[in-house]
């Protein structure tokens, strides 16, 4: 539609055509007029629409570039082609941090749903108090990483922390060191993962339970169905998109993850926490090899981008298995 | 049957006790410490502080300066919220509401792009050349640019349920498409605005990595980032006062998400469930 404005500059313009017959004059109005309601809509979507351009998605192409220098910030950029691509095969510290990175996805991910799932069951019965169990699980969502990881720092602590004195509170002698040990520093770090966000895909999956109608229950209730054969035929195949956003989500923050490890471990002992993201902060900002960091993050936005297509058309096609 | 059912309800409240006490009791433990001497931490474990040792705060307080960060935290906070709730309703009801030729490519633009991380270090080398780095700006634009495109996805799917003849009317009225929408559509939108917003003021408050490669002087920090730089200068030794700062950087944000969990929970898992 038009402002007012136009709506005059039209006015004139149709008054100076004066030979025109008034049936053009309506046709001119017209066509001005749909001109105006043509571009006002992007008037309304440029500052957003601009506003990502510049900060997101020039930096995003921009980035391809970058991947194709030898730079470190400071002295001229020398321009190396494939290179630094052809370096990562190279990068004796790569492979260990992907495979951290699957490590940490395949616990997180089961922890979360295992967990989330359990306690929405739990939750979705007519219980008292269920209000109170869902504020204080989602609880741990709104606090930041950083305090997060410190916190849990502490937890871990040997002395003084929370677990260990409650180990040898119940008769362990020994006690584990959680994040000093190169061998369960990485399951201590998905603990706090899992402990963050398992209120959260529990939230999630009680959304996609109270959509599940009461009549398929009662229906299987009456073929004699238990419990646990009612989760598995009505509940499990019902739930199946809310589980598969639930996957998505949580697979793709693991192979994503920065905070937690940097905040706790800064990638040790050993090296036995650095993870992919670490690892490009690590040659980016500490090594000054912003080419090659470039790099690295396009390998990893493909390798996510690929892993979470496969990860939904695999589970999309099993749903179709399901019905058939 | 009626006492099995009993019983599993029973053993149900067991469970749900048992990881709750597993979130809360942490958190609770954090605040405790705070106000625990040196003497306690070492000894009182477990329970409530004697000691009560409030200038744990003062001094955390001076040595992490964290006056300006609480101040930074809040300015790029509520300047992200601000920018993000208005650019994306006005995309987000222009997309769902005008028919125009590109609209649907632009939608798809942010939902194909938007999974992608942030680019950090072109990001970083642009802010450089634009001579924006260690500014609210260098913070500011990168956070709302992230939190566009679902928050125009929210807005969107969410406007495209308002009934079209509620803006009509305004426009017989003599209402332009803007006061439409500002008078008419947004009043009764309040719910999906709140959403969006606390969507976007969690994030912001809360973000770590940005200001960790974007800001380089002191007086810039933002909480988390002052909090994270206190732990790594005193967190040997001086440990009641690290946790002075953790409850600081968290304790307000607990109680209004408390005082407001329902909107909390529906904002920030709006994403999932929308998309």
């Amino acid at each position: 539609m038009l402002q007012a404005k136009d709506f005059d500059r039209t006015h004139l313009m149709a008054n100076s055509l004066a030979a025109r017959t008034p049936t053009q004059d309506v046709k001119k109005r017209m066509s001005r007029r749909t001109l105006g309601a043509r571009l006002s809509p992007y008037l309304w979507v440029l500052p957003a629409l601009l506003l990502y351009l510049v900060f997101k998605l020039v930096p995003l192409i921009g980035g391809v570039g970058l991947s194709l220098l030898r730079w470190d910030g400071i002295a001229e950029p020398v321009f190396v082609g494939l290179q630094n691509f052809e370096r990562m095969f190279d990068d004796e510290a790569l492979l260990p941090a992907l495979l951290h990175n699957v490590q940490y996805a395949l616990g997180t991910v089961a922890g979360k749903m295992a967990l989330a799932l359990l306690l929405a069951l739990l939750i979705n019965q007519s219980l008292r108090g269920r209000g109170i169990y869902r504020t204080a699980l989602f609880m741990p969502v709104v606090m930041s990483f950083v305090v997060v990881g410190i916190l849990w720092a502490w937890l871990y602590n040997n002395q003084f922390g929370l677990i260990n004195n409650l180990l040898r509170a119940v008769g362990f002698t020994t006690t584990p060191d959680w994040l000093g040990n190169p061998r369960i520093a990485m399951w201590s770090l998905i603990i706090v993962d899992i402990w963050k966000w398992y209120g959260f895909h529990m939230v999630i999956f009680l959304a996609g339970l109270q959509t599940i109608p009461a009549e398929l229950y009662d229906a299987a209730l009456v073929d004699g169905a238990g419990r646990w054969k009612q989760f598995l035929n009505v509940t499990l195949p019902l739930l199946r998109p809310v589980i598969i956003v639930n996957v998505t989500l949580s697979l793709m923050g693991a192979l994503n993850v920065f905070d937690i490890p940097y905040i706790m471990t800064e990638g040790g002992p050993a090296n036995s926490t650095n993870v992919l993201a670490l690892h490009i902060y690590i040659q980016s900002f500490k090594f000054y090899r912003l080419g090659y960091g470039a790099a690295l993050s396009y390998a990893l936005f493909v390798f996510v981008s690929v892993i979470a297509l496969l990860q939904i058309r695999f589970m999309a096609r099993g749903s179709e298995g399901a019905e058939g | 049957m009626k006492s099995q059912a009993a019983l599993l309800r029973a053993l149900s409240h067991v469970v749900l006790i048992a990881f709750t006490i597993v979130v809360v009791y942490p958190v609770v433990w954090m605040v405790f410490a705070s106000l625990k001497d040196r003497a306690e931490i070492l000894g009182n474990i477990w329970g409530p502080p004697q000691a009560m040792a409030f200038e744990n705060y003062t001094k955390a307080w001076e040595r992490a300066q964290l006056g300006f960060a609480l101040l930074n935290s809040v300015i790029i906070s509520l300047a992200t919220v601000v920018l993000v709730t208005l650019f994306a309703a006005l995309a987000g009801y222009a997309l769902a509401r005008f028919k125009f030729r590109f609209a649907t490519v632009i939608l798809l633009i942010f939902v194909l792009t938007m999974q992608a991380p942030v680019p950090i270090i072109p990001l970083y080398v642009m802010l450089v050349r634009l001579g924006l780095t260690n500014s609210y700006q260098a913070l500011i634009l990168p956070m709302v640019a992230g939190g566009l495109p679902l928050s125009i996805f929210i807005f969107q799917a969410y406007f495209r349920t308002v009934p079209r003849e509620l803006h009509e009317a305004a426009i017989v009225d003599g209402c332009t498409q803007l006061q439409a929408f500002l008078r008419i559509i947004i009043p009764i939108s309040a719910p999906v605005f709140a959403t969006i917003s606390i969507l976007q003021f969690l994030g912001s408050w809360n973000e770590y990595f940005l200001p960790l490669i974007l800001v380089r002087s002191p007086e810039l920090r933002t909480l988390p980032l002052a909090i994270q730089v206190f732990f790594y200068d005193w967190g040997r030794s001086e440990w009641e006062q690290v946790f002075a700062a953790l409850t600081i950087g968290s304790l307000p944000m607990i109680v209004v998400y408390i005082l407001m969990q329902r909107q909390f929970i529906q904002g920030l898992t709006s994403g999932a469930v929308k998309g």
